[in-house]
């Protein structure tokens, strides 16, 4: 572990920043949430702030873009040319411990298997990430549900925590330790009673999260409840609050879904292939050709998203596919929260 | 990188009308394709867009493949307007084919509906490569009407390849140009002459036919291990990365699209 200074973290961030895009979370006077902004110029922009908790944004978004093109044909082009070659480095700082965990979890879908999505692989691949303890935590989240801490424990190239002065710093990757080597004048040894306070802020976030959700079951518990409630009504009562919007979807870290489609490109004479995120949250989804639609009904598709999320991909990736980052709650304008849902598959399972 | 989104280029060689609405398209692509009966390749209309489908064709022949196909909206509608000498775009192969490890030794009955006789020829090219291993191959087959009928021009051809292969057919409602069994698919399963411990059934079709033909063969006696169902969900990516063809846990583009019913049947709406 070491020690860096507020002076001599900028400066590092301003040396990484040589090497591509940099973003750090800057805090939004009027909605007093944290959003990430793209570094144009030092010295960092006013209200950048690593401490609170999450962003607004996802670190998805940049390892999945919203829309982008994966071929244009007929040139075989893009069979060949090298899309990691043509991509900036990026450096995020400030993730926090339920997103950085959320791209592990994504990984394994879009990583790991018989198939990669070079694209997305391309982009992670020159994703560093400066993660960041919280702070505090906000009203909607829900790590500690879900078996998680406030603060990053793997999965980033450097982690910091505030301490008095500066932060403690941790490496998490060889190219984070490669990071620390190349720098090595920026960083001292930890004073004394620094990691203890360190520790001390995180027990007192975790304290808060635990108060906030001391009336909400685990969600870590809630695949085998989920299993039993399969036909049970409550899922008809969250339908009939949802408006199909699908921004729990979007704004959620580890849904990765997408669909293909086809235009005309500017020439007129080629095509090209786009890729844009999809939610399993609207009608046609998987409706098929013709002959129907596995999930007609709101409720089908409301109860999709929390299977597949805590039953479906436990059983094809091994994990839950949610971090307790409470955006969806945060996003949903009927107020549906997962944690009271769980509360409900858990009494429904009973 | 090679990029599984970039379809390979394909011409179009020649356009076989089989039904009304059925054509079966003669692809040559730029560079061989080797599949598995079974697995299944996304087809790119120029412009309009891509669609799964199984070839019909001889998995052994590589530098040609055939897909049958039916008119049913987007993607389809704009292929069946394709002449020979058409561009096109082929993804793949994806998916896992069908079992026929399992299926040696055993009486086999495949059952196709409508279309989905297409994806089953894929199969049947895959038994005939030696018909010997198979204690039996049962074709059950059936359409809505007898111009539905798909590769009726084969039926003979395939029967007399071997004697422990059999064929028979039926269509929905009476036609005065039919003389044969009435009713649907399922009528061909109700008195099937077989050691049903000793069988698998396959199954392809419109999922409303698999479900039927599915509570009908549980009916007959098999086991939900025995039966295995061409599911035909809709599909993106084809390698498990969009989430889109989600069975239960399962990916169809991944682990089936022949999937065994005992492992989907407690799928929620598993026949949509
Ligand atoms: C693994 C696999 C193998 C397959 N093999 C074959 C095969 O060998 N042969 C074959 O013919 N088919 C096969 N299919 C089915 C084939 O993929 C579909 O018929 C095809 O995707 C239809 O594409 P389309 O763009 O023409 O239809 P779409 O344009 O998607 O529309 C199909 C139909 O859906 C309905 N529809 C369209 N838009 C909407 C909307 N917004 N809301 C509600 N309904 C709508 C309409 O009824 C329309 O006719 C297979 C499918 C899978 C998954
Ligand atoms: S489901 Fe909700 S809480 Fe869980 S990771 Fe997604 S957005 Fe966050
Ligand atoms: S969910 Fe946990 S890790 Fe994420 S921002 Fe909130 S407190 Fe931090
Ligand atoms: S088609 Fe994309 S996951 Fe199956």
């Amino acid at each position: 572990m070491r020690f860096i200074d507020s002076t001599n973290f900028e400066r590092l961030l301003k040396k990484l920043s040589g090497e591509g895009e940099l973003f750090v979370p800057v805090l939004d006077e009027d909605s007093q949430k944290n959003h990430f902004e793209r570094v144009e110029a030092f010295p960092l922009p006013e209200g950048t702030n690593f401490e609170g908790f999450r962003a607004v944004e996802t670190l998805k978004g940049f390892a999945q873009l919203v829309r982008s093109m994966v071929a244009r044909y007929p040139t075989e082009g893009m069979d060949e040319m090298d899309v990691a070659e043509l991509l900036p480095t990026f450096v995020i700082v400030g993730a926090k411990a339920c997103d950085v965990r959320a791209m592990q979890l994504v990984d394994k879908v879009q990583v790991e298997g018989e198939f990669t999505d070079p694209f997305y692989k391309a982009r992670r691949d020159k994703m560093i990430i400066i993660a960041s303890d919280c702070t505090e935590a906000g009203e909607t989240c829900f790590c500690n549900l879900l078996g998680s801490n406030p603060w990053p424990e793997s999965g980033f190239d450097l982690s910091i925590s505030k301490v008095n002065g500066g932060y403690l710093l941790e490496t998490g990757s060889d190219r984070g330790k490669a990071i620390e080597e190349e720098n090595k004048d920026l960083f001292t040894d930890p004073r004394e009673g620094q990691e203890k306070s360190r520790d001390e802020i995180r027990m007192t976030v975790l304290a808060g999260l635990k108060a906030t959700n001391r009336d909400y079951p685990s969600g870590d518990k809630v695949t085998e409840p989920l299993r039993e409630a399969l036909s049970d009504p409550l899922w008809h009562d969250e339908a009939a609050r949802c408006l199909e919007c699908g921004a729990c979807t979007n704004i959620c870290p580890t849904c990765y879904c997408f669909l293909l489609f086809d235009q005309k490109d500017e020439s007129g004479e080629g095509y090209k292939r786009i890729m844009s995120w999809d939610s399993c949250q609207v009608t046609g989804y998987a409706r098929m050709a013709g002959m129907g639609n596995p999930r007609p009904r709101l409720s089908d598709r409301v109860k999709h998203r929390l299977y597949h999320k805590y039953d479906y991909l436990v059983l094809s990736h091994g994990e839950i596919f949610c971090t307790g980052c409470g955006r969806c709650i945060d996003a949903c304008s009927a107020s549906i929260d997962m944690r009271e849902v769980f509360g409900r598959v858990t009494k429904a399972a009973k | 990188m090679n990029n599984p989104y970039y379809p390979i280029d394909t011409v179009l060689e020649d356009v076989i009308t089989e039904t009304p609405t059925i054509k079966t398209f003669c692809l040559k692509p730029v560079r061989p394709v080797k599949f598995k009966s079974g697995q299944f390749m996304q087809l790119t209309v120029p412009g309009v867009g891509e669609a799964p489908f199984t070839p019909s064709s001889d998995p052994n022949i590589t530098e040609k493949m055939e897909i049958t196909i039916l008119k049913t909206g987007k993607v389809t509608d704009a292929l069946h307007e394709l002449k020979p000498g058409a561009k096109v775009g082929l993804r793949g192969p994806f998916g896992k084919g069908y079992p026929l490890e399992k299926l040696e030794g055993k009486e086999v009955v495949v059952v196709g509906g409508g279309v989905g006789l297409a994806p089953m020829r894929s199969l049947l090219y895959g038994l005939f490569d030696d018909p010997s291993k198979y204690k039996r191959i049962s074709i059950k087959f059936g359409a809505r009407e007898p111009a539905e009928l798909c590769f009726k021009r084969q039926y003979n051809e395939w029967v007399n390849l071997s004697p422990n292969i059999d064929l028979t057919t039926t269509i929905d409602i009476p036609h005065p140009e039919w003389d044969g069994k009435v009713g649907l698919v399922t009528t061909l399963l109700d008195d099937l002459d077989i050691n049903i411990a000793e069988s698998y059934a396959l199954s392809c079709g419109p999922e409303i036919m698999l479900k039927f033909v599915t509570l009908k063969l549980l009916e007959v006696g098999y086991k939900p291990p025995q039966i295995y169902l061409s599911m035909n969900r809709k599909m993106s990516c084809g390698m498990g990365k969009c989430g889109r063809c989600n069975v239960g846990h399962y990916y169809l583009c991944v682990d089936g699209p022949d999937m065994c019913y005992d492992k989907i049947k407690h799928v929620p709406n598993v026949f949509g």
